[in-house]
């Protein structure tokens, strides 16, 4: 199945100026599978989304559909077919 | 044919023949061009039908796209049926494509173009139902033009069962066209935009691995294949994301294929990227990226400059000044938004290459270098500092970057939060962790400071090249003996005030060490609460605080040419950290902390609450030296009598957090080795501008 990821702003350098970036993946695939072909497509994406722990970092949000999967599941939440994936930076700044 | 006339085009030689009909080189007498000009086989005609076919070109006519060859005219003379079209000067896809295929990035860059020339086609109704390789023509500017849009002829039932049945070799006239057919095709279907996709993907196939994906002796072969056999695997060579689009095209079943050429389009431009990083060799993969700065006033340095680099908490700023150092020029911001906690500019080879760890607080700390003072930065994909994944940390940020000692031109340090030493040995190519700091055992009794728990002072001695020592806050001094593989904590006499214990072996919240190159055995320390020297590198420890008005402070400095001067600038206390009574003072000792003085000369005297941060105090190597720091105001201040008076150069900053001067030789710079033996004739004398990043 196809995964389209959301790509903000500050992260299009990395993606060919691309804002949204379709990958294909197997069905029933979860979030961090599809961000893994995602980051294998885009090898400057993995760093800034994730630590390298594997952690999503703390001000990286990021959203299927409407849903912040900080709450459902994280990285381990399975992507239903059809839903879009959007990475967001989270409010912040000082 | 040659040199007859059809209509107002001149046939002038012959170029190329197909199934359908004799292509001719022609002119056009009344537009004065060159065109091509196709000329349909009587055969290709009856076959369809004139008006058919016409009416077919027509609208194919209509077709205007950068990747599709334009149709001029179709027009009919006597019994010729002819078609005008742009010519193009160029080879065809297939004379093009190797036995062991295209490279992975013109694949794409092919693929994409077609995609775009099969999208704009099916959006007005247009099938293309003959796409191959001798269909598509690639010009001398690496431009792809699909061929006769709409001008297949469609194949009969009777035929494609004859070719498909045959066991002969595959000769005839369609012998370019049946490898390309959709199994629905073959089936005796109408082609349409489904089965342009699926040509397309056999295009791709062939392009990337030098070879059909569904081959065979005969027409009957080649057809079993199409209609039953799994796709033949692609060579290892094929990046995965494109050999899933391929495979996508190449679904037998339609309705699993990519239901529009905008979506492969698309597609392929998705894993454009990923082929282009995939095909550099190795050590390109990993390099970096670069950010070109345009419409931004950089610094055009000469002979001899000074340059500051100034970290703030939203960016870094670029600063330079003659000799004379009266008047200044500001570049920047550089990273915008970000923190810039630590600056370094390596003069050493002759590089001149500026550092600057980058931290933003979305997407993390990444090391950026220039090598012409800020235009191009580079940015690599992948975080080049990172903790190996078993000791379960994560970095949050660079405080500190060291060059190594001159004689080591391809050293730097990098000292970071969570409290660790990384270490380059390739000029900050490739980073790795200092484990012999790391897995000491009392690192995890460290503590955070207030700014978290960091390593900020790195100092390597300059005399022994297995000798280093770091600080820590909250974890006190360490030094080795043996290039890193074990340290020892070397705190004894410094005192701990938020401890029981006040002389703990470690745990000290040291804010700055500092040394001289020339009396290398000597430190100097400025603690949370505590200025302090010791004699016998670091083994124990003696209180300066003479004359001070407050032994708290932040930054630390000590004079380029004169190892028995220090610069401070205290603070009122842990609670309260500006400067005394709102005085902006700077204090200076000549003799090694047996005493200290105030330099307030042009030094706001009044509610000038600063604060000075540890990185934000240095000085460049001219004679007399000049000494600059910033605030956390935003101000910068430089003295370029070594402190008697003073400027402010600049103000309105963010927070600033470093501030490192250098003096730039643009010309002739000596190498390494020279520098070094001109550094152990001197001895005692000034040290080389190019050292200034780890003597302050």
């Amino acid at each position: 199945m196809q995964v389209l990821f959301n790509i903000p702003g500050p992260l299009r350098e990395f993606t060919e100026n691309r804002s949204a970036v379709r990958v294909e993946v197997e069905t029933g695939a979860n979030l961090l599978q599809a961000l893994q072909v995602l980051f294998a497509a885009y090898p400057g994406l993995r760093d800034r989304v994730l630590t390298e722990t594997g952690e999503t970092r703390r001000h990286v949000n990021i959203f299927l559909a409407n849903e912040n999967v900080r709450y459902t599941g994280g990285l381990a939440t399975a992507i239903p077919a059809g839903k879009e994936v959007s990475i967001v930076p989270a409010i912040s700044g000082g | 044919m040659i040199g007859q006339t059809l209509d107002h085009y001149r046939i002038v030689e012959k170029i190329g023949e197909g199934g359908m009909g004799v292509v001719y080189r022609a002119r056009d007498e009344v537009l004065n061009r060159d065109v091509a000009l196709k000329l349909l086989l009587p055969g290709a005609l009856e076959k369809v039908g004139g008006g058919h076919l016409l009416r077919e070109a027509q609208t194919a006519s209509s077709l205007s796209h950068p990747n599709i060859c334009t149709i001029h005219q179709v027009g009919q003379s006597g019994n010729d049926f002819y078609v005008v079209m742009e010519l193009i000067e160029g080879r065809s896809l297939s004379d093009s494509i190797t036995a062991t295929g295209l490279s992975m990035e013109t694949v794409m860059r092919y693929g994409v173009q077609i995609a775009d020339a099969l999208a704009h086609a099916h959006d007005r109704g247009i099938v293309h139902r003959d796409l191959k390789g001798s269909n598509v023509m690639i010009t001398a500017e690496g431009r792809v033009k699909v061929l006769d849009f709409g001008l297949a002829t469609r194949l009969e039932r009777e035929e494609i069962s004859e070719l498909t049945l045959s066991y002969d070799s595959l000769e005839s006239k369609l012998v370019g066209t049946l490898p390309y057919m959709a199994p629905e095709v073959l089936r005796g279907q109408k082609g349409d935009h489904l089965s342009d996709v699926w040509a397309l993907g056999v295009l791709l196939y062939e392009a990337a691995a030098g070879k059909l994906p569904f081959r065979g002796n005969t027409g009957f072969e080649v057809t079993a294949a199409i209609l039953r056999e799994p796709l033949s695997p692609l060579p290892s060579t094929v990046p995965h994301g494109l050999a899933a689009v391929i495979q996508h095209c190449l679904m037998k079943e339609r309705e699993e294929r990519y239901q529009r050429a905008s979506e492969l389009r698309a597609a392929l431009e998705a894993v454009q990227g990923a082929v282009l990083e995939s095909r550099r060799p190795a050590e390109e993969t990993r390099g970096p990226r670069t950010v070109v700065l345009r419409g931004m006033e950089h610094l055009t340095m000469k002979n001899g400059d000074v340059l500051l680099l100034i970290g703030t908490n939203k960016g870094a700023f670029l600063m330079r000044t003659s000799r004379e150092r009266t008047k200044w020029d500001v570049a920047g911001p550089y990273f915008h938004g970000q923190g810039v906690y630590a600056m370094a500019y390596d003069g050493r080879s002759g590089r001149h290459r500026l550092w600057v760890p980058a931290n933003n607080v979305m997407w993390g700390t990444f090391l950026r270098s220039s090598d012409d003072f800020g235009r191009i930065w580079t940015n690599p994909a992948e975080a080049s500092i990172r903790f190996p994944r078993e000791t379960g940390a994560s970095l949050k940020n660079v405080w500190q970057i060291c060059l190594g000692r001159s004689e080591e031109p391809e050293k730097l340090y990098c000292g970071v939060e969570p409290a660790a030493l990384f270490e380059s040995c390739d000029e900050g190519e490739s980073w790795s962790l200092v484990r012999g700091l790391y897995d000491h055992p009392h690192r995890p009794l460290w503590v955070p400071g207030n700014g978290g728990l960091v390593l900020h002072s790195i100092v390597p001695d300059p005399s022994n090249r297995d000798r280093m020592y770091v600080a820590v806050s909250a974890g006190g001094v360490y030094r080795t003996e043996d290039g890193g593989k074990t340290w020892q904590a070397r705190n004894n006499g410094v005192r701990v005030v938020f401890m029981p214990e006040k002389y703990p072996e470690f745990g000290q919240c040291v804010h700055k060490i500092v040394l001289h190159e020339s009396r290398p055995e000597r430190l100097f320390l400025q603690n949370h609460w505590g200025l302090y020297r010791s004699d016998n590198r670091g083994d124990s420890w003696q209180d300066i605080a003479r004359g001070v008005p407050s032994d708290f402070g932040f930054a630390m400095l000590i004079h380029p040419h004169d190892a028995d001067c220090v610069y401070i600038v205290p603070v009122e206390s842990d609670e309260f950290r500006c400067t005394p009574e709102g005085h902006l003072r700077v204090y200076r000792t000549r003799n090694a902390g047996g005493s200290w003085e105030a330099l307030a000369r042009g030094l706001p005297q009044k509610g000038a609450y600063e604060t000075v941060l540890r990185d934000a105090l240095s000085s460049d190597s001219l004679d007399p030296a000049g000494i600059y720091f910033g605030t956390r105001s935003g101000k910068i201040y430089g003295s370029r009598d070594e402190g008697k008076s003073w400027k402010k150069i600049v103000e309105g900053l963010p927070q600033i957090l470093c501030v490192k001067a250098a003096v730039v030789h643009m010309d002739g710079a000596p190498s390494a080795k020279s520098k070094s033996k001109a550094a152990k004739k001197r001895k005692t004398s000034r040290p080389e501008s190019v050292r200034r990043g780890k003597s302050r």
